[in-house]
């Protein structure tokens, strides 16, 4: 019988070992990981076209969900003038902060944002960038402020989308499908 | 297909009429039933068997030793009595109409046969109603999960996720509230979780019971609403060898599986037994009515093997299993934002489909799940049985999410459960009016995120332990009449990492009990009653107290509560059996109701704004639950060997709180059968066809504002089954096709947690096939 008892443990301790080992264990606490792929903040700046005014609209929660709640910063732009817009998109709960919009254009063919706004006053006009298949991704584009007037921009961003689908490469979300990793409103005013 | 309640009503009325209308009893519709009696208590023989070796056609006395053989045709027979540690008995029968023959077996020896009237009942709590699937249901079944395989009894419905994931579900209560008891061991393998479905090989067992009451005086926590049990298999005790070879082919998702099974003694050594066993199954993506269910397919291997010792006296068992699965999780109900949810609602397509693949892609679990026992027994007098067990089980389970950055080869879950389990049982005599058992049971348990995830964990590292100690006494009145009483106690303790650097770890302690008292009656030969009064408990699992952030498929932000206690139960049920004494007719019911206080459940807890935008916050809270149900059996001979059955269930679940429905009860469910035996043709025996049609209902009992969508419409389903088994010298072959969904009808069921985003799986055809060797 004590044979066998110990037979048994020994086997027991053995398939105790297809966990990590314990210097791996106490290296690491596995309770407390770093978010790596999250988004603390997109920020949107605007530049004239042709270079003068800029603006910089910003979303951010540094803390990710929960917690805090984000901070959300609008700007104003002039009434009649094109503004060339560049999208940054951040980590910042890290140190230092981790540049996701790189890991965008890294993946560009599973990517897209899409902008739509409220209030008639800023449009957003085109795509200024593309994908190894021609296709728009969307970090850059291009926004017209008209008159002058008051609403809110949303920027959303699509991943493992459906590119080539009808009216998508125009802009149009409705077919794209996909997962949304961002979907952020941040007000504006034009005068 | 839109059904009504009251197409249902009429239904349910209109069935039994043809019942009524009894035919002449034909040529092949003989019934041989009775009772299997120890000839010298008068005590049933629970479990014996009943043979026919000339048409290889049997059946498996029930717990008070009742065994029905059906579709016989006249003539004379050699029939085989056989019980455990009981001297076969071979008697020659002459049938020309129904008859009833009561055996009498003798056991082999005296000191055995105490021992095996207590230890023949595996599970003592003779009030709980209880409802099988036997060994043929199971072949029959082979290539389904254990929930799929569940489904077909009363009062069980299941949870999904989809085609690849199902978790069963008792009286309206699954996850962390049903037991499922896999080898005798409380199996550990994330249940918490509405998308982890049991890592158990349904292969590596030949009968699942499901035990449908608050079970805790015997297995302790977390058996509210009842308890699945895989039973293990008896190992062989003669050093014959013999085995069985399964194959199945399945048409949605193009896969197939097989198993093997080798069993046998040692020459010389007598008592020792052993048995190894394998599996494996692989189905690429399900096909919904109209589309691709794009990433639903599966694979899955499981190995088993066991050794044992067992004489009058002592027995000693080892037994290991190992179980893998992997299988990819529909790609559409992969969301971001509420915004996606609403839009995957809105168009009723799923947004992802593509061509039929094998392949498995992100999102997708990999589980690998370890089960270690030893068991040792002594008797220490003729009638006190001392058994020990002692289990490990190790799960570790991999969750791949679609991530940027190369990520998605990465889990983006990563856990390890490993928990000890350990039982001290007694099982005493303390008179013929008073026995039982008495034990104590251990459980240590560490749950471990394995770091390199790069995502913040869903579920914190944690230990746990738990101990108890119960007594289940038996008052046994006479042959009619059995009562039953039972206690436990049991204290839980926590210690959760937070993992917020050099904060202490928090602790949590729970002191729980439970009581039982039931009665199992029987006025007559064919009218059985059973009544159980019993409580359970449930403390908390860490992930109701701790959770907390973004659950993607759901698009919820799911919140803890650190200050949520134990939930208990009290749970009443009623149970009955009827049939006529011809045995035409059979009704079995089932009524049960329970108060659960502290059910602990998901409420609306306001908005958050999050980078993906708004998503509603769901707060882990207590409330005050009342369900309550019937489950209904009817089954008739209509001669010519046709059988009609019909089973149904219900149930209602009220939070009492809030004075509202309960979220996620099944919907009324009915179904109804028609099966026809027919002659041995040739060398086949045991011809068999069966249509059915499975009607569900659409829930209309629901909470407002707790769901994204109403419960979608009910429907019908027309399935069909045909089996035949034969012969082949000393083996047997036993073959079956089945069909589900024929009409390959569009349908989502409400206990679907991806309904949002598909429907269900559309016609599907499984053919299967049995080989069994060197029958024992």
């Amino acid at each position: 019988m004590t044979k066998g008892m110990l037979l048994l443990f020994s086997i027991s301790v053995h398939l105790s070992a297809c966990k990590p080992d314990k210097e791996e264990l106490d290296q690491h606490n596995g309770s407390n990981q770093n978010e790596e792929e999250l988004i603390t903040t997109v920020r949107a700046s605007f530049t004239q076209v042709g270079g003068g005014h800029t603006a910089e609209f910003s979303w951010v929660d540094i803390d990710g969900d929960g917690g805090n709640a984000p901070v959300i910063t609008g700007d104003t732009v002039f009434v009649g003038t094109s503004y060339n817009a560049t999208l940054l998109l951040l980590n910042e709960s890290v140190s230092p902060a981790d540049t996701v919009s790189s890991e965008v254009t890294d993946e560009a063919e599973a990517h897209q944002f899409f902008f739509s706004t409220t209030g008639g006053s800023l449009t957003w006009a085109s795509y200024g960038d593309t994908d190894s298949n021609g296709l728009p991704i969307g970090l850059l584009s291009t926004w017209v402020a008209m008159g002058a007037g008051s609403g809110s921009i949303t920027i959303i961003l699509r991943h493992e989308l459906n590119k080539s689908a009808a009216g998508v490469s125009n802009g149009d979300i409705t077919n794209a499908g996909g997962e949304t990793d961002i979907e952020v409103v941040i007000p504006y005013l034009v005068q | 297909m839109t059904v009504n309640f009251k197409a249902f009503l009429s239904l349910l009325l209109a069935l039994p009429m043809p019942i009524m209308a009894l035919a002449q009893p034909d040529a092949c519709t003989i019934a041989l039933s009775g009772r299997v009696i120890d000839e010298h208590d008068g005590q049933a023989l629970s479990f014996a068997e009943v043979f026919i070796p000339s048409l290889g056609k049997g059946s498996v006395a029930d717990e008070e030793g009742r065994y029905r053989i059906d579709g016989l045709c006249p003539g004379i027979y050699e029939l085989r009595v056989a019980h455990l540690g009981c001297e076969p008995l071979t008697q020659e029968v002459r049938l020309t109409k129904n008859l009833v023959i009561d055996f009498k077996l003798e056991h082999h020896a005296e000191e055995l046969k105490e021992l095996e009237v207590i230890l023949d009942r595996p599970d003592e709590n003779v009030g709980h109603a209880r409802q099988a699937l036997g060994r043929e249901a199971m072949v029959g079944a082979g290539g389904q999960s254990i929930a799929e395989m569940l489904v077909t009894l009363p009062g069980v419905s299941m949870l999904t996720s989809g085609p690849s994931i199902a978790k069963p579900v008792i009286h309206g209560l699954s996850g962390n509230r049903i037991l499922t008891l896999n080898q005798g061991v409380r199996q550990e393998d994330q249940q918490w979780g509405t998308d982890h479905a049991p890592s158990i090989d349904p292969l590596s067992s030949d009968r699942l019971t499901v035990v449908k009451g608050a079970a805790s005086v015997q297995y302790g926590s977390d058996a509210i609403g009842g308890v699945v049990i895989a039973e293990p298999v008896e190992l062989p005790r003669k050093p014959d060898l013999s085995g069985e070879l399964r194959g199945i082919g399945i048409l949605n998702g193009k896969g197939g599986g097989g198993s093997a099974m080798l069993q046998g003694g040692v020459p010389g050594l007598s008592g020792l037994g052993w048995r190894v066993q394998g599996s494996g199954r692989a189905v690429g993506d399900g096909e919904a009515a109209r589309y691709s269910l794009s990433n639903t397919g599966a694979r899955e291997w499981a190995a088993s093997a066991s050794i044992g010792f067992r004489d009058h006296r002592r027995s000693a068992a080892l037994y290991y299993s190992r179980f893998e699965r992997e299988l990819g999780i529909l790609r559409a109900a992969h969301i971001g934002s509420t915004t996606d949810l609403q839009r995957a609602i809105e168009s009723g397509v799923p947004w992802y489909v593509q061509d039929f693949t094998y392949a498995i892609d992100a999102p997708r679990q990999t589980v690998t799940h370890h089960l270690l026992k030893a068991s040792a027994g002594i008797s220490l007098t003729d009638r006190n049985r001392l058994d020990a067990v002692y289990a490990y089980q190790g799960n570790a389970r991999q969750e791949y999410d679609i991530r940027r950055g190369g990520r998605s080869a990465r889990p983006s879950l990563d856990l390890f459960l490993g928990t000890h389990t350990g039982e001290l049982i007694l099982k005493h005599w303390l008179g013929p009016h008073v026995h039982g058992k008495a034990g104590l049971t251990g459980l240590l348990q560490e749950n471990y995120n394995v770091p390199g995830t790069g995502v913040r964990p869903l579920l914190p590292d944690y230990k746990r332990w738990n101990a108890g100690a119960f007594v289940l006494e038996h008052f046994p009145f006479g042959e009619r009449l059995e009562l039953e009483a039972g206690a436990r106690a049991e204290a839980t303790a926590i210690d959760v990492d937070l993992g917020t650097g050099d904060s202490p770890n928090r602790r949590y302690d729970f002191f729980n009990h439970a009581l039982s008292a039931g009665a199992n009656w029987q006025p007559g030969d064919s009218l059985r009653l059973r009544f159980n009064v019993s409580s359970a408990f449930r403390p908390p699992h860490v992930s109701e107290l701790h959770s907390q952030g973004l659950h993607h498929s759901a698009a919820a932000i799911e919140e803890g509560d650190a200050s949520l206690g134990s939930e208990r139960a009290l749970k009443a049920v009623l149970d009955a059996g009827a049939a006529t004494r011809n045995g035409k007719l059979r009704i079995d019911a089932t009524l049960h109701a329970a108060r659960i206080d502290d059910y602990i459940y998901q409420r609306p807890d306001g908005t958050r704004l999050t980078i993906r935008g708004a998503f509603p916050v769901f707060r882990y809270t207590a409330t005050d639950a009342m369900i309550m149900g019937a489950d209904l059996s009817v089954q008739g001979r209509l001669g010519k060997g046709f059988t009609a059955a019909l089973k149904g269930s219900m149930v209602r679940g009220r939070d009492r709180v809030q004075g509202d429905w309960l979220f996620l009860m099944p919907g009324d469910r009915m179904e109804i059968s028609l099966r026809k035996q027919m002659k041995a043709h040739g060398y086949w025996r045991e011809l068999e066809a069966k249509v059915s049609t499975l009607i569900v209902l659409r829930q209309q009992r629901y909470p407002t504002g707790l769901d994204f969508t109403d419960p979608p419409p009910g429907y019908q389903l027309l399935n069909a089954t045909l089996s035949a088994a034969r012969r082949l010298g000393m083996h047997e072959l036993r073959i079956g096709i089945r069909g589900s969904n024929l009409l390959n009808s569009a349908y989502r069921d409400y206990l679907d947690r991806f309904r949002y985003y598909a429907d269900a799986r559309g016609i599907d055809v499984q053919i299967w096939l049995a080989f069994i060797f060197g029958k024992t």
